[in-house]
């Protein structure tokens, strides 16, 4: 018979994000580190499959993005068979893709990013949850919350069958299209989306911008970290989710780079270090220089702050007008890490918009929504903006269609260097002469919790929290302190 | 019997023993099939997802799988969702716990289960990407299912 267990705090996990703090001789803040856990055997794991069962498998390696990863492997399908999807077989995939946005993005921000600006960083940890943002915000809010995301995954599940782990993907094309009667429905969702998109962005405003003390802390040079940053832009260099050219401009803002996603091996380097199982990411033309920020560093930034960065403007007015704004306020490039959070609320007002604009063109509900004239090639990159930021599918097959060849190049990936960095700085300010102040913790998980970075997160392990330890360490590596979360 | 009882088996079928919470919740229902009352989903979710599941439910029995520190693999363990911890600031939206998903739940209005049951096998290794579980846990799949079987009294078939 079974055991009866107290889970909290005696035991211990695997799998959970690790960050060692080490401390100089003065014993203050020298490096950081950020690590995950290895999730082993993907390549093998998938040699041999058929290249189609990819957008079904590649899902379930990701809790927390499993659509971006069902639509960077559809798309990496597309040029293994050397097809482009129809018209509508884009708008039905982009309706699927902008659901997501929006879906992911607010449960982002109210779950993770409202218990520090709405709650705030120094209320007690016990209200500091998403209990706590719905005390003060209101309980109809949290039910438009949990309304906007049913709805967006309703969308979701229409299209791919399963909201949480979507099952379509095929090559050219979608594997339903959309009804007349759907139509409304998710004109209705769309609608929906940008009252609620509006209502958040002024929310965030009232409740940070307004507050001197918060705006501070976005501006201060603890969340500031200079890099280069990368993002798909279209061709009137846009924001972009599903597809386009990706960008990378330099820390003050200028473009470097500006290419095909076909080629990023010639421009994203993959670099082995001993204290992570990330392979780290760096501009490959500068090539690697190590955990450093500034002018000299080949350390580049995904996802929402890097997107604002590298975009000339946003595609949908509303989100334009918000952009705009934002500029006004931070300039560009902006390198305030706590910048992440305003940036992503303006991109879910693109992606309603986005949902708006879809939902209302007549070749939605065409029943063009599938192209077989397969070319087929035997090699296939996809790459989309995930909420976190660029996702990368590579994969190479024999004559057959047989998978031999598979790399994934994931946001937490391109971002793993810059979170340690961002860590670093934000531990700087609360340890000094090796004394750790209070609230040590929470300030670095608020750099940490910036990138919503996923943490080998495809395993569901009890009791459901994804645990945080920091080590802080001496210089020759022995533990002075550690303080967990969850553990 | 009136209860509806939902019955979620948790994990990842493609990372090793990550997958034995569905394994279990496929044992239960070869022998026991579903009726009106019983439901059986297979889920890889967290506690944000879990909440939309449970919804509606008076009686939910969770399994998962578990790495405590001196467990065996293809050890049973029962919890009480008091043990899971206080609802706390998690470290990703996407990692509420049991407890912060029912609590939210009750605050919208849904009807939430009255009783959590939360049965957990010990696993050896889900950090690698394989369909098969190893030799302990596979061994304590049937042995759960009889547990949680015997535990709701759920009839098999004759």
């Amino acid at each position: 018979m079974g055991k009866k267990i107290t889970i909290n705090p005696v035991t211990r996990l695997e799998g959970h994000g690790k960050i060692d703090i080490f401390l100089n001789d003065n014993g203050d803040v020298e490096d950081a580190y950020f690590q995950v856990t290895e999730l082993r055997g993907f390549e093998r794991f998938c040699i041999g499959r058929p290249a189609e069962e990819m957008p079904r498998i590649v899902p379930n390696i990701c809790g927390v993005c499993p659509t971006p990863h069902n639509m960077a492997s559809t798309k990496a399908l597309d040029y293994i068979y050397g097809v482009a999807p129809t018209p509508t077989a884009k708008l039905v995939r982009r309706l699927q893709y902008n659901a997501n946005f929006i879906e992911d993005h607010y449960i982002h921000f109210f779950f993770l990013a409202a218990p520090d600006f709405v709650v705030g960083p120094d209320a007690n940890p016990a209200e500091r949850n998403i209990l706590g943002v719905i005390n003060k915000v209101g309980l109809d809010i949290g039910k438009k919350v949990i309304d906007i995301r049913k709805r967006t995954r309703d969308i979701i599940k229409l299209i791919a069958s399963k909201p949480a782990h979507p099952e379509g993907g095929l090559p050219g094309g979608v594997p339903r299209g959309i009804t007349e009667e759907e139509r409304r429905e998710i004109r209705k969702t769309a609608d929906m989306s940008v009252d609620f998109a509006l209502f958040a962005m002024q929310l965030f405003k009232d409740a940070v911008l307004k507050n001197k003390a918060y705006l501070d802390l976005i501006l201060s040079d603890a969340y500031n970290l200079k890099t280069y940053y990368m993002g798909l832009v279209d061709d009137d260099k846009r924001m972009n989710f599903y597809e386009g050219r990706l960008r990378i401009v330099d820390p003050s803002g200028n473009e470097v780079a500006n290419f095909h996603p076909n080629d990023y091996t010639d421009y994203i380097g993959e670099w082995v270090e001993p204290w992570t199982y990330i392979r780290l990411t760096h501009l490959k033309k500068i090539g690697w220089k190590g955990l450093i920020e500034g002018d000299d560093t080949s350390l580049y930034r995904v996802g929402p702050l890097a997107r604002y960065n590298v975009v000339d403007g946003m595609a949908t007015p509303l989100a334009q007008k918000e952009y705009e704004e934002m500029v006004k306020t931070l300039g560009k490039p902006a390198h305030h890490t706590l910048a992440f959070h305003w940036a992503r609320l303006i991109e879910a007002l693109q992606a309603a918009e986005n949902l708006q604009v879809i939902a209302n063109d007549p070749l939605l509900t065409s029943k063009d929504i599938r192209n077989m004239n397969f070319q087929f090639t035997g090699k296939g990159i996809g790459c989309v903006e995930a909420c976190r930021g660029v996702l990368i599918h590579h994969y190479e097959t024999d004559d057959r269609g047989l998978i031999n060849k598979v790399n994934l190049i994931v946001a937490t990936q391109h971002n793993a260097a810059p979170i340690a960095l961002s860590v670093k700085k934000a531990a700087q300010g609360f340890i000094k002469g090796g004394e750790v102040k209070e609230g040590m913790l929470n300030m670095a998980e608020m750099a940490f919790r910036a990138y919503d970075p996923c943490l080998g997160c495809a395993t569901h392990t009890l009791p459901g929290k994804m645990p945080l330890e920091i080590n802080i360490r001496d210089r020759s590596g022995a533990i002075i302190q550690t303080i967990s979360r969850g553990i | 019997m009136d209860t509806k009882i939902l019955i979620i088996g948790l994990g990842n079928t493609i990372l090793s023993d990550d997958g034995a919470g569905i394994y279990v919740a496929r044992e239960i229902r070869k022998r026991c099939g579903t009726t009106p009352h019983i439901a059986i989903v297979e889920a890889s979710l967290g506690g944000i997802g879990l909440l939309d599941l449970m919804a509606g439910y008076q009686k939910v029995v969770i399994v998962d799988s578990i790495k405590t520190k001196d467990g065996s693999p293809g050890d049973i363990f029962r919890i009480n969702v008091e043990d899971l911890g206080d609802p706390s600031y998690p470290t990703g939206p996407h990692f509420l716990d049991v407890r912060t998903a029912v609590e939210l739940g009750s605050k919208f209005g849904y009807t939430m289960p009255e009783t959590i049951d939360i049965y957990a096998v010990e696993i050896s290794d889900n950090t690698t990407f394989s369909e098969t579980l190893t030799p302990g846990v596979e061994k304590a799949i049937p042995e759960l299912a009889d547990l949680i079987i015997e535990d709701c009294g759920l009839k098999q078939p004759e």
